[in-house]
């Protein structure tokens, strides 16, 4: 229990990897005291999508249940809802993770309804896959590597997804994680002289270790709170990684001498050795997404959205909190340093110059703005940013117009272009853009978020 | 250890000028987050887009400076509560997400903007504290020492303190002479009392808008449960707009205030302030006004006493004084781990 105002402070959003969104809405439905046989955590399936009826259910159990009167539903979580009401700051919606874990009612219903991929996301896969194989065909080297750093950075923003998303715990510090696994890896990779495979690890795994961390203060400091101390992280560490040059170069930076050069059956262009860096980057990228895919529907990963649900009812039905959310933290924060990591790869140079704090705010915004609590949200929210910079470049480029002219120019500022996009973004689709493809005919409207209401 | 208690007046006045300008910032933090339980992270943005305000009209313009001042607050009221009306209401007031990725978004708009206008080279402003009014007794004379050269010399509590020396001459003796008082073998400077008059003036307004006017009357109702404000009849966009305007014009206030001090005026020049400002609104609490501009003042004493006293003068270690910004996030990390509501805060029970 903590003495925060936000209970729950989380962005509930629609888990697209969860086989059975749409169909947890059904569980609602069901009684809440009407608990059968309560299926282990373990079980796949259906313990999942009850998990994702977890948003549904509070309101309706808040709605029951009056406020004097605690309702006497059997799913524990039901009972302090009821409680919550009648207090200025207590949470709206204390229940639902108890019917979650346990795998309550409409779990049944679930089993085989698989979601339906739409053709919006048929279309999104070919374009990404289309892209994906023509991208190093048609590009030169340095278009090449400067495309292996967007591709590389949808980690960073799979981590901010992974942190906020999942775990409930928003974090605008994520630049942070990046920068320190780029300084370690180029420390490991130099100074250590350990292979790259191994120094690139060793980035990702140094930034999980900072991760947990920052993940403790976390395990008291929630919602908005929590943005903030992430917040002062960011603005603190530029000019304290100046300050520590053994580590991050100084105020100078610090060159990688260490290059990553395919075997020389692969060739030995500059064009070969751009490729050779995006195929290991682009592997690297999806296998670390097939890993957090995986992690996400396990049980560790049931328990970190049961957590950001509701943590009370979560540790009353035997999830470790601590573990939980230090975990999900380092788990997060080590995404961001693989990211890091990769990108001395892709350019052997590093600085603290380059983590400035509006780069996390720019990646707690991406992953948002992709749609927070889904994987593809993230590469959505990546592909939109980089299309809209894109598209700002080209407009900033015409000149001559006069005024006109003047605010082009302006969008030559990527910054400014983000900014814009992330404001108007938010007025269309405050839940993010993954919203567009998980649309269903039949579905019902998303649940206004429960969690992130203020008592 | 040098335990250096001569020159502990000088940072205790130092720490007080800073922590009055986090202070009025904390102030125009609290004003939101008190309505809205919300943390506006675009308000040093906001405040340091006054600030160029006060810079067109009063350095390209050639305005009377306080007229100025007077207009860039009023033009940031009017964009404070147009960014209120256009781009904070349409929101469910409850939902925090899309309103921090709103206030996220006005951050990085402002930067880019101020930076695209102004470029990010520093401009030097007028200082509207910089010397005491030629009405304010002068103690400073000139003298001529033994080896000829001549030194300016300052009377304050019967002792002789020397300011310049050597190419002073009649002029320039005046004109550092006006610039402070000698308080306890210190430098009070006029600079840091002005900032001291203007935090108590801001002070006594917010008091009296919100204590005696209709509007104020309405903002407190409405910080303090806006679902029953709205029941009796109190209009609660416009009151919200209200305190986004007066917000805006705390920020100003500060960044104003702020800038001679920094060298001038540049679009990054609010980044650092920010994070003393949110340190002081976490240390009294971030729904307690007067614990804001305590927490500002506590702020800038910890920040220059036992950091750059303790730490670079008597520890002698100079790289305390990088540890300024270090100690910020420790003090918002502190605050929140160990007592949430801060101070002065209202403390928030959760049951389950």
């Amino acid at each position: 229990m903590s003495d925060d105002n936000w209970p729950t402070p989380l962005p509930r959003p629609g888990d697209d990897d969860d086989p059975g969104t749409e169909a947890g809405v059904f569980a609602v439905f069901a009684p809440p005291d009407d608990p059968p046989a309560a299926a282990p955590l373990e079980t796949d399936e259906p313990s999942e999508a009850a998990a994702a009826s977890a948003t549904d259910e509070p309101s309706e159990a808040a709605a029951t249940s009056e406020p004097d009167e605690p309702s006497d539903t059997g799913a524990l979580g039901a009972e302090p809802s009821g409680a919550g009401l009648s207090v200025r700051s207590g949470p709206p919606a204390a229940s639902g993770v108890g019917t979650a874990l346990i795998g309550d009612g409409g779990a049944d219903r679930v089993v085989g309804s698989r979601r339906r991929i739409g053709p919006l996301s048929w279309i999104g896969a070919v374009l990404l896959g289309v892209w994906l194989v023509a991208m190093p065909l048609t590009s030169s080297v340095t278009e090449m590597r400067q495309n292996t750093q967007i591709i590389v950075m949808v980690l960073a923003v799979l981590g901010v997804n992974i942190a906020t998303g999942y775990g409930g715990m928003i974090s605008l510090g994520h630049g942070v994680f990046v920068a320190v696994g780029a300084f370690a890896a180029a420390y490991a990779v130099d100074d250590l002289a350990l292979p790259w495979a191994i120094s690139i690890l060793a980035g990702a795994a140094f930034a999980g270790v900072i991760g947990a961390l920052v993940g403790l203060p976390a395990l008291r400091i929630k919602g908005i709170h929590l943005a903030l101390v992430t917040l002062g992280l960011a603005i603190v560490f530029q000019p304290l990684a100046k300050r520590v040059p053994a580590f991050s170069g100084g105020v100078s930076g610090r060159a990688v001498g260490a290059e990553l050069v395919p075997p020389s059956w692969f060739g030995t262009s500059r064009w070969a050795e751009g490729l050779y860096r995006y195929l290991i980057c682009l592997a690297v990228v999806a296998l670390a997404m097939w890993l957090t895919h995986n992690l996400i529907n396990s049980r560790p990963g049931r328990a970190m959205r049961a957590v950001r649900d509701n943590d009370t009812a979560s540790a009353v039905y035997g999830v470790n909190l601590v573990a939980s959310r230090v975990s999900t933290f380092a788990m997060s924060a080590s995404l961001a340093g693989l990211a890091g990591a990769l990108g001395i790869v892709l350019v052997p140079f590093t600085s603290q110059e380059s983590y400035p704090f509006q780069e996390s705010l720019v990646l707690y915004a991406t992953a948002v703005l992709g749609g927070l609590g889904s994987l593809w949200g993230s590469v959505l929210g990546v592909a939109i940013r980089e299309v809209f910079s894109r598209i700002g470049e080209l407009l900033g480029g015409v000149s001559g117009l006069g005024p006109l002219g003047e605010f082009l120019r302006l969008l030559d500022e990527e910054q400014f272009v983000f900014g814009v996009l992330l404001v108007a973004l938010t007025f269309v689709f405050p839940r993010g853009l993954i919203g567009l493809f998980n649309r269903r005919r039949d579905a019902p409207a998303p649940p206004s978020d429960q969690n992130l209401k203020r008592a | 250890m040098n335990w250096n208690f001569e020159i502990l007046p000088d940072f205790i006045f130092n720490g007080l000028r800073d922590g009055a300008v986090y202070g009025t910032v904390a102030l125009a933090l609290v004003l939101i987050f008190k309505a809205t339980t919300l943390i506006n992270f675009a308000t040093g943005e906001l405040a340091m887009l006054g600030a160029f305000f006060v810079y067109v009209l009063n350095v390209e313009q050639g305005w009377w400076l306080w007229l100025s001042i007077a207009v860039a607050m009023a033009v940031s009221a009017v964009i404070g509560a147009a960014v209120e009306r256009a781009l904070v209401r349409p929101f469910d007031p409850d939902d925090h997400l899309p309103v921090v990725l709103i206030t996220l978004g006005l951050f990085l708009i402002i930067n880019a903007v101020a930076g695209d206008i102004w470029n990010y080279q520093v401009r030097r402003v007028n200082d509207p504290f910089g010397h005491f009014p030629s009405w304010v007794p002068n103690g400073s004379e000139l003298k001529t020492s033994s080896d000829g050269t001549i030194a300016c010399l300052k009377n304050a509590d019967g002792d002789l303190v020397e300011v310049a020396r050597g190419t002073a001459d009649a002029e320039m003796c005046e004109m550092v002479g006006r610039t402070f008082f000698e308080v306890v073998g210190a430098r009070l400077h006029y600079r840091t009392i002005g900032t001291w008059i203007g935090l108590a003036l801001a002070l006594i307004a917010l008091a009296i808008i919100l204590g005696k006017t209709k509007a104020g009357l309405a903002f407190r109702a409405v910080s303090s449960n806006a679902e029953s404000a709205r029941l009796v009849g109190v209009n609660t966009g416009r009151t919200l707009g209200f305190g986004w305007a007066l917000a805006s014009v705390f920020g100003t206030l500060g960044a104003a205030l702020v800038a001679p001090a920094l060298g001038g005026v540049n679009p990054n020049m609010m980044l650092t302030i920010l994070i003393y400002a949110l340190a002081a609104a976490a240390l009294g609490g971030l729904d307690s006004l007067g614990g804001a501009v305590i927490g500002g003042l506590v702020v800038g004493l910890i920040k220059s006493v036992l950091v750059s006293w303790f730490g670079v003068v008597v520890l002698g270690q100079a790289y305390f004084s990088i540890l300024q910004l270090a100690m910020a996030f420790l003090l918002i990390l502190i605050v929140l781990l160990f007592r949430p509501a801060g101070l002065f805060g209202t403390r928030r029970i959760e049951r389950v």
